[in-house]
């Protein structure tokens, strides 16, 4: 693993397009500002690997499992999910 | 194409309904076509087969019926890989897993699938949102008036 040493307010640069930036360092906590592009996802490490774990739990259920859920589901909004909404930010 | 699952025995799906996921889904990286499939007992549950592998498949539901006030925000860098023109394209599911006790959904990580494009991805929504969400096996109580 590459290990650098920054100050406050200095970066790194990974590639072309990412900027990582050390905002702000208070007692053992790093505030990171990041900058990429908009098609590259930037998780916090244990939720993606929180959601690693679900899937892979998940893919062990069989159908047996999961008698019975219609009975735990609404009447309407049947059919397809509406659509998320645009983003905000 | 055929596919030998563990759950649903030999099934045959059209090439023009297989689902690609380019980055697979996480912990699932090597699976990256999906065929959706109906289940024959339940009409609200879907499995999501994975065409590669046999024997991964995910249940998956749409999440309003369980959960209608679910309101889902998707950060623009997790729905920009699936090229969505109009988000009336999208279609949205949730996974299907269990806490050992109940049946629970995954809302902090739905799946979002482009209908016209025929690709999909799992991705990580903004806020608070439990991975494990667990159904409740009880009637809500009516509302009682005073």
């Amino acid at each position: 693993m590459l290990v650098l040493s920054r100050q406050r307010d200095e970066s790194i640069m990974i590639g072309d397009n990412i900027v990582v930036t050390i905002v702000d360092i208070r007692g053992d906590k790093v505030r990171l500002g990041i900058n990429a592009p908009a098609e590259i996802p930037v998780h916090r490490q244990e939720v993606y690997e929180a959601i690693q774990r679900e899937n892979q739990r998940a893919a062990r259920l069989e159908p047996g499992d999961t008698q019975g859920i219609s009975r735990l589901a609404g009447r309407g909004n049947d059919g397809p999910a509406r659509p998320p909404e645009p983003p905000r930010r | 194409m055929r596919v030998n699952t563990t759950r649903f025995g030999r099934i045959d799906v059209d090439a023009a309904d297989v689902l690609h996921f380019p980055s697979g889904l996480p912990g699932l990286e090597d699976c990256r076509e999906w065929a959706l499939l109906a289940d024959s007992d339940n009409d609200a549950l879907g499995w999501l087969q994975s065409v590669s592998r046999g024997d991964v498949a995910l249940a998956v539901v749409s999440p309003r019926r369980f959960v209608p006030d679910y309101q889902v925000r998707i950060p623009r860098s997790e729905l920009a890989p699936l090229a969505l023109d109009d988000m009336r394209q999208a279609q949205v599911v949730v996974v299907v897993g269990t806490s050992g006790t109940a049946l629970t959904l995954n809302l902090k990580a739905p799946i979002v699938i482009n209908l016209e494009a025929r690709t999909g991805r799992q991705v990580v929504a903004s806020g608070d949102l439990p991975l494990r969400h667990e159904l409740s096996t009880k009637r809500q109580p009516l509302k009682q008036s005073a």
